[in-house]
């Protein structure tokens, strides 16, 4: 949802890579749930990658860009890498899925999300450097 | 040439507005400005925030008040 900023509200967007594997499943249903919690605001990772302008500068001026990646190829991570925009990178398969093997239950998804959105919010309370990979 | 101001109409996004005018003026080239207000539109072009300005359909900043130096060189073509 788009965001009139007069009210100077730290902006935070989101994006998943959702990609083939079970891990991009994951990582599809794990940003979703973090926007239901309102913890930030979901976008198209497709779109920032297709460099379409409104999606690129809206992340440029996002004040943290939250990627949820499934697996350690980190197209969302290379995608803002080769843009130049400053993120945050959450892989999947650093937690316990096993790419190409685990099934994604809803009760994975809620711990996942849980794991991001504390570690998401930990970070905007201490206020950490951004352009961070984070792991567990 | 066309301009877009994309915002739901709040005081950041008028001033944006206004800025934009004066810089077209400045420059002297004829160029339509349009308002864009209504979410549906500015989400669909990627908008995450407003204010935001577009030159010839490119969004050219998101969730700033450009000054009136800053947006002539995105009309001038530049980046």
């Amino acid at each position: 949802m788009a965001g009139c900023n007069c009210g100077q509200e730290k902006t935070i967007i989101i994006t998943a890579c959702s990609g083939a594997a079970n891990t991009g499943l994951l990582a599809d249903q794990v940003a979703r749930k973090l926007r239901a919690e309102k913890v930030g605001s979901m976008t198209c990772l497709a779109a920032i990658g297709a460099e379409l302008s409104g999606y690129v500068e809206s992340a440029r001026n996002a004040d943290r860009n939250i990627i949820i990646d499934g697996c350690p190829v980190a197209c969302g991570a290379k995608i803002f890498q080769k843009l130049g925009l400053k993120y945050e990178e959450y892989v999947m398969a650093d937690y316990e899925p096993e790419k190409g093997k685990t099934e994604i239950t809803q009760a994975l998804i809620n711990d996942i999300s849980a794991h991001v959105k504390a570690d998401i919010g930990s970070k905007q309370a201490c206020g950490s450097a951004l352009s961070t990979t984070s792991s567990i | 040439m066309k301009v877009q101001i994309l915002g739901t109409g709040c005081p950041k996004c008028r001033t944006l507005e206004a800025n934009a005018k004066i810089a077209i003026s400045e420059l002297g080239l004829e160029v339509e400005v349009e308002k864009v207000t209504d979410i549906e539109a500015i989400m669909a072009m990627g908008v995450m925030m407003t204010p935001a300005l577009a030159v010839d359909g490119t969004v050219k900043s998101v969730g700033r008040v450009l000054t009136k130096d800053q947006i002539i060189p995105f009309i001038r073509g530049g980046k």
